[in-house]
């Protein structure tokens, strides 16, 4: 631990979540496909990751909250795409489609 | 240091997550109970651990300080339970006719009511944040419960994919806040931040930023509302309810308690944003509103409309307008409930949902009619009901900490809110009921018990709201500390 704190600054993992939490919000807004969107909400949860054990290490080595918080969110990221899988597995089934512009009978 | 951990804090939350086993066992293992029995049962159940969660009154004490049981939490406990006891009981002819499973479909809410209680409780990040997803992942499934129906499905995927982008966000935000202060406990992150930060101040603005764009999501602040219409219309017309007012008070009471005691220190570098939400939400929820012809995506914008009112309280964050927000709150669940329960009552009676369907309701359930115009009151603000008292507490808590302005605009939005409910209340009462549809309709007597009791309700909010109000007021006093 020690020697990686001193070999690399705390702002290479801020820039490295910083691109990839920005990636992940570019992913939703522009893919169609409902997987495809899901995919980069893990991406910016996996952000979250690296930010939550980057700052554990270098701020606070020895209280593990930062790394057990991570940890959660590891656990609540596969909760999450396995709740979001089955709502899509149902909308394909229904519609035949898991484009989300296609999927418009609601709306105004 | 020494902490205390004293599981018996956690009772009421042990008995309604055995109290959803229960009900999903009942359920599984006993095909031949009713299955609107399984309504009753959890009705009953989550009203026991209701008055069990009586006795933490007036006792102050936090579980290893993350998880903290004063007369906030207490209040908020009996106020979900409630929420969640009503909807079950006005669920039970809905799920019996339309849904299947009606096991989970009583099991998720008692769950996410935990998920709820959690946040008003939590004074700690990651507690805070499991509580959400707990009360959010159950909410997902219920949108979609529906599971024949393509327009559930479709609101369940809207909403699911909407609430994991705004819970990554609020997420990442909260993981910055960490990196700012090296701490999750709020009252951590308030000393660290009251010693001051400057070096971190752009990165602090950033994460404030994605909390409120987070919490915004999940209580539905425009511009974070493009969700609400299409998860309203979809989803089972008891669930909508359900997301009308657990899911916005349990947002409001994390928001609380959150920007209470951890924020409060740096009020001045968010309380613009919030003002500008709140602004934004009253606008456009009641402007949009005025065209809407189904009572789903109607309550929706109304329900967007009037989270801007409880901005602006948690904009001027202070004792007393967290007291006079809490208080609108409880008023405008207990409105939204009676409302509700009157729209699933002529549902489950005549199978529709359209505005122009609600006609000639004064003669063919004059009760329900009679419910209807008080709740819609009640909403719109007009005198003897919850809406005006508490609407008038919350602007004059928000002028005392210098918002003219939101409340000018919270003043005439209301005035254009009437319009809209006004426009309901005609179709129930002045337009003729269609051709051989003029006899009487039989409404359950559930319903109508319920129906009358949430009108009660109203009017004690509208007429006694000393009481209540001096209970919220000792319950208020916590978030600051």
């Amino acid at each position: 631990m020690e020697s990686v704190a001193q070999k690399i600054p705390l702002e290479h993992f801020i820039v490295l979540s910083g691109v990839l939490f920005s990636i992940g919000v570019f992913g939703v807004l522009s893919r169609r496909n409902a997987v495809l969107v899901l995919m980069s909400v893990e991406l910016m949860l996996n952000a979250v990751s690296i930010n939550l054990v980057a700052f554990a290490v270098y701020t606070a080595p020895s209280l593990f909250v930062g790394i057990i918080f991570a940890i959660f969110v590891i656990t609540i990221a596969a909760a999450e795409v396995g709740l979001a899988l089955a709502v899509v597995l149902r909308v394909f089934r229904n519609r035949g489609t898991a484009n989300i512009d296609e999927i418009n009978t609601l709306k105004w | 240091m020494n902490l205390n951990f004293d599981y018996t804090l956690f009772i009421p939350e042990f008995m309604l997550a055995g109290l959803a086993a229960i009900v999903v066992a009942l359920d599984l293992f006993a095909p031949q109970v009713r299955k609107s029995w399984l309504s009753y049962v959890a009705a009953a159940g989550l009203a026991v651990t209701a008055v069990v969660s009586l006795s933490w009154v007036n006792k102050d004490s936090t579980f290893a300080r993350i998880y903290a049981v004063d007369n906030y939490t207490t209040y908020f406990r009996v106020l979900f339970m409630g929420t969640a006891a009503v909807i079950c009981l006005a669920s039970a002819r809905l799920v019996e006719d339309k849904l299947r499973h009606p096991g989970e479909y009583y099991g998720l809410i008692i769950l996410s009511t935990v998920g709820a209680i959690g946040m008003a409780a939590a004074r700690e990040l990651m507690t805070a944040y499991l509580s959400l997803e707990l009360l959010s992942f159950s909410l997902y499934i219920l949108v979609s419960f529906a599971k024949f129906d393509s327009r559930s499905n479709e609101a369940g995927l809207k909403y699911l994919l909407l609430g994991a982008f705004s819970s990554a966000m609020f997420l990442y935000g909260l993981s910055l806040i960490y990196g700012v202060t090296g701490s999750t406990y709020y009252s951590g992150i308030s000393a660290a931040l009251s010693a001051g930060t400057h070096g971190f101040s752009f990165a602090l603005l950033m994460a404030l930023v994605l909390i409120l764009a987070g919490l915004g999501f999940k209580v539905a602040a425009v511009p974070f509302h493009m969700w609400t219409p299409d998860a309203y219309e979809g989803a089972p017309i008891a669930i909508t309810a359900y997301l009308s007012t657990t899911s916005k008070a349990a947002g409001f009471a994390l928001l609380l308690r959150l920007f209470g005691g951890a924020f409060q220190v740096v009020h001045n570098d968010w309380s613009w944003i919030i003002a500008g939400l709140a602004a934004a939400s009253m606008l456009l929820g009641n402007l949009v509103a005025l065209q809407q012809h189904n009572i789903k995506r109607l309550m929706a914008y109304s329900s967007i409309g009037q989270i801007g009112y409880l901005l602006m309280g948690v904009a001027g964050l202070s004792h007393n307008t967290a007291s006079a927000l809490v208080l609108h709150l409880t008023g405008y669940m207990v409105t939204n409930l009676a409302l509700f329960v009157v729209i699933i009552a002529w549902y489950n009676l005549t199978g529709k949902e359209e505005i122009t369907d609600f006609r000639g309701m004064r003669e063919r359930a004059p009760l329900l009619a009679g419910a209807l115009a008080g709740a819609l009151f009640s909403l719109a603000g007009l005198p003897l009901f919850a809406g005006f008292v508490t609407k008038f507490i919350l602007f004059q808590a928000a002028t005392e900490q210098g918002y003219y302005w939101l409340a000018g605009i919270g003043v005439v939005t209301s005035v254009i809110s009437l319009y809209y409910y006004l426009m309901v209340m005609k179709e129930a009462f002045v337009t003729a009921p269609a051709e051989g549809e003029t006899h009487r309709l039989r409404v359950p007597y559930v319903m109508q018990g319920l129906t009358v009791a949430l009108m009660l309700g109203v009017f004690y909010v509208g007429l006694y709201p000393q009481q209540l109000f001096s209970a919220i007021d000792n319950a208020t006093r916590f978030l600051f500390v």
